[in-house]
């Protein structure tokens, strides 16, 4: 920034010392003609008056901006002219200068209490009065400055506050949308300032199962709502694609990595509802520990990561707690505010004041109404210090929710029809990446299978997982019974995992449309050691498959028009046959 | 270059500041100190020792701004006796106020003169 140098202040201050309007009020003739000869010598404009009535009266035409005042004049005097003409003046700085040759401490106090801002005794020195005028008007300046600058600032804090509002609505179009209306979600979002710090959001997922993410961004405003958009963004995008939520959560990290400042983060959990397969997978970093109610247990879900936006994607881990989650168990999250909210005398509502709502609920309630009644009133008329948000998730049937997703289905009808790819997985892309989204996303190019996904998106990830868990990692569903096994299902597969070498997963996929629809065919193949299918008929299809039922073969049974194995059992191929929908249905 | 009636170097500052206008001033000073004098007279004869008190403050004001040293003191002594709340020896006052300013005109004439 360039500084003005003193000399820059000097020039101006002299030029802007030049054209003052200048009242000068005195009933001795002489006294005034030489005061106003000296003013005007120094360059300034000078309006008279012969006492203080007309000093008032000028003032109001004349708008000076410094007053000189004898003290003692006819009519009205200088003390009570001062009072009027600072009452007129207002909010502007106008320098009252007393001329008097008053002496006593008295007279000269009453100068003071009347609004007078300096004297001036005669006889009149031309020194004097130019380094009076100039100081005076140099204050005169000042004043102005700031109210300039505070008119400013008021207007710029209207009209912040308005655009608050207005980024406030976009903002909640973004952040809290999605199915947060679900019938299993139930939730509490106070705002403490216009934006809210904390973000809550969820989103169905192709296969039917949901996705659920709260943020609690530091601090609150603005700078807090910034990183929720592009948060939204990623979550709704990817979910809508069938990633799955380590996927999601490790780029959502590595986006707020890059765009929020040092010392910015966000403590946040993500949870994806397996409704049908009643599991929970859980990510979650910095945030209080949470609740998981089965029937009357109760289970504490303590944060092991470090928010997100802090590591780099190397360093980012995205091990998750995995859980069985019957229908009607309930999930509860919430942010540090519950916790800190304070009553009048400041105690918090606390940790334990919350768990003892959980001990003391009877078995399967919901207890979200309880707990956000009893911290509003624990709260009272105070101020919540903190955001206040809290979350009850309740797993159920996915026939249970509303329908969501149909305005997700993009209505575009362009797109390719008929096409053939194949894509083949190999060494370590088997262990970091899941192409699943990628087949399932170069599949819904077809328009007419968009409202599909769910029924595609199964039978991709059900052949895919078959062909890695099965095929290649000889993992046994039937551990996955108990809760214990869940625990060392997953232990054993990422262990296998890391010693994957030199094996291959292939997805062939084949669109052709006929005259009613389409056929999509689908061939999976690995380098494992396949399995013992049993019988098949002529066509290739398994005379018995209810014995698989951990491959999900009857669930594919159910989709398909035709699913057969080959060779070993290292090779499966699905058709799925869509028609078009009548018109106007 | 002064003495105790005239600060003739005040005087010499004032006819520079005023340029043409030095006459007008002496002129307007002649004129109004008839005014005060009145009004110093009024406030003694009506008993009225603040408003003779005023009346000689205003008259020192341009006593002091002209140089004119002894009619300043003598108006500050009217203006003090005035104050508190006397009039006794006012009379005593006006006739000295008087007798310097007549002792003043020529000498102010003169100055008047010399522009």
């Amino acid at each position: 920034m360039k500084r003005e140098s003193p000399d820059d202040f000097q020039s101006e201050g002299v030029i802007a010392n030049r054209n003052l309007k200048i009242l000068i009020a005195d009933d001795n003739l002489t006294d005034r003609m030489i005061l106003q000869t000296l003013v005007k010598k120094q360059g300034h404009q000078v309006v008279t008056a012969v006492d203080g009535q007309e000093a008032v009266e000028l003032f109001e035409v004349e708008s000076p901006d410094i007053v000189l005042l004898d003290a003692l004049m006819p009519r009205k005097d200088g003390f009570e002219a001062a009072r009027l003409i600072k009452d007129a003046a207002g909010e502007q700085l106008i320098p009252i200068i007393f001329l008097t040759s008053l002496s006593d401490a008295e007279s000269l106090a009453k100068c003071l209490e009347a609004g007078g801002d300096d004297f001036l005794s005669k006889p009149y020195n031309p020194v004097i009065l130019r380094a009076k005028i100039n100081a005076f008007n140099r204050m005169r300046q000042m004043h102005m400055t700031l109210q300039q600058q505070r008119d400013q600032i008021a207007d710029h804090n209207r009209h912040m506050l308005h655009e608050q509002q207005v980024a406030k609505s976009v903002f909640d179009n973004v952040a809290h949308n999605g199915s947060l209306s679900a019938p299993n979600i139930k939730y509490l979002l106070s705002p403490l300032s216009v934006f809210n710090g904390d973000v809550l959001l969820a989103c169905m997922k192709p296969s039917g199962g949901m996705h659920v993410l709260l943020g609690d961004f530091t601090g609150h405003g603005l700078p807090a709502a910034i990183g929720a958009m592009p948060m939204a963004e990623i979550f709704y995008g990817m979910t809508r694609k069938g990633f799955a939520l380590t996927d999601i959560i490790r780029e959502i990290n590595r986006k707020l990595k890059v765009i929020l400042p040092v010392g910015f983060f966000c403590c946040a959990c993500m949870v994806d509802l397996c409704l049908d397969q009643e599991e929970v997978e859980i990510w979650i970093g910095g945030l209080p520990e949470f609740v998981l109610r089965r029937g009357s247990d109760i289970q504490m879900i303590k944060s092991n990561h470090l928010p997100l936006g802090i590591l780099s994607s190397e360093g980012f881990r995205t091990n998750t707690y995995r859980m069985e989650m019957k229908y009607g168990d309930r999930l509860y999250m919430w942010s540090d505010g519950i916790i800190e909210a304070a009553n009048a005398h400041g105690d918090m509502f606390g940790d334990a004041r919350l768990m003892q709502l959980f001990k003391s609920a009877p078995e399967g309630a919901s207890l979200y109404e309880k707990i956000r009644e009893d911290v509003l009133s624990f709260i009272g008329d105070q101020q919540a210090s903190d955001d206040l948000t809290l979350i009850e998730l309740t797993m159920m049937p996915s026939e249970d929710l509303i329908e969501e997703g149909k305005d997700n289905v993009r209505a575009s009808s362009i797109g390719p029809r008929d096409w053939k790819f194949s894509y083949e997985l190999r060494g370590e892309s088997l262990r970091d990446f899941d192409p699943v989204p990628v087949a399932l996303n170069l599949v819904m190019e077809v328009p007419e299978l968009r409202s599909r996904s769910g029924e595609i998106y199964t039978i991709i990830i059900e052949l895919y997982s078959n062909a890695l868990e099965h095929g290649l990692l000889g993992m046994d569903s039937a551990m996955k019974s108990t809760s214990d096994g869940f625990m060392a299902y997953y232990k054993l597969r990422e262990e296998r995992l890391n010693h994957l070498e030199g094996q291959f997963v292939r997805i062939q996929a084949d669109h052709q449309p006929h005259a009613g629809g389409g056929v999509l065919r689908i061939q999976v193949e690995d380098s494992g050691p396949g399995f013992d299918y049993g019988k098949t008929d002529a066509k290739g299809n398994l005379e018995d498959f209810s014995k698989f039922s951990g491959r999900g073969i009857p669930l594919l049974r159910k989709l398909c028009r035709s699913v057969q194995y080959f060779g070993s059992g290292n090779c499966v191929y699905v058709e799925f046959e869509w028609f078009k929908e009548a018109a106007g249905s | 270059m002064s003495d105790a009636r005239l600060n003739r170097q005040m005087l010499a500052e004032l006819r520079a500041v005023m340029e043409d206008e030095f006459t007008l001033l002496l002129e307007t000073f002649f004129a109004d100190t008839e005014q005060r004098l009145d009004a110093i007279q009024q406030g003694l004869s009506e008993g009225n020792p603040e408003a003779f008190s005023r009346a000689c403050h205003s008259l020192k004001g341009s006593a002091s701004n002209l140089g004119l040293e002894l009619l300043r003191a003598l108006c500050k002594k009217g203006e003090d006796l005035g104050r508190q709340g006397s009039l006794e020896g006012a009379a005593e006052v006006i006739a000295q106020i008087r007798a310097e300013l007549e002792a003043l005109a020529p000498l102010l004439r003169a100055e008047m003169a010399t522009s």
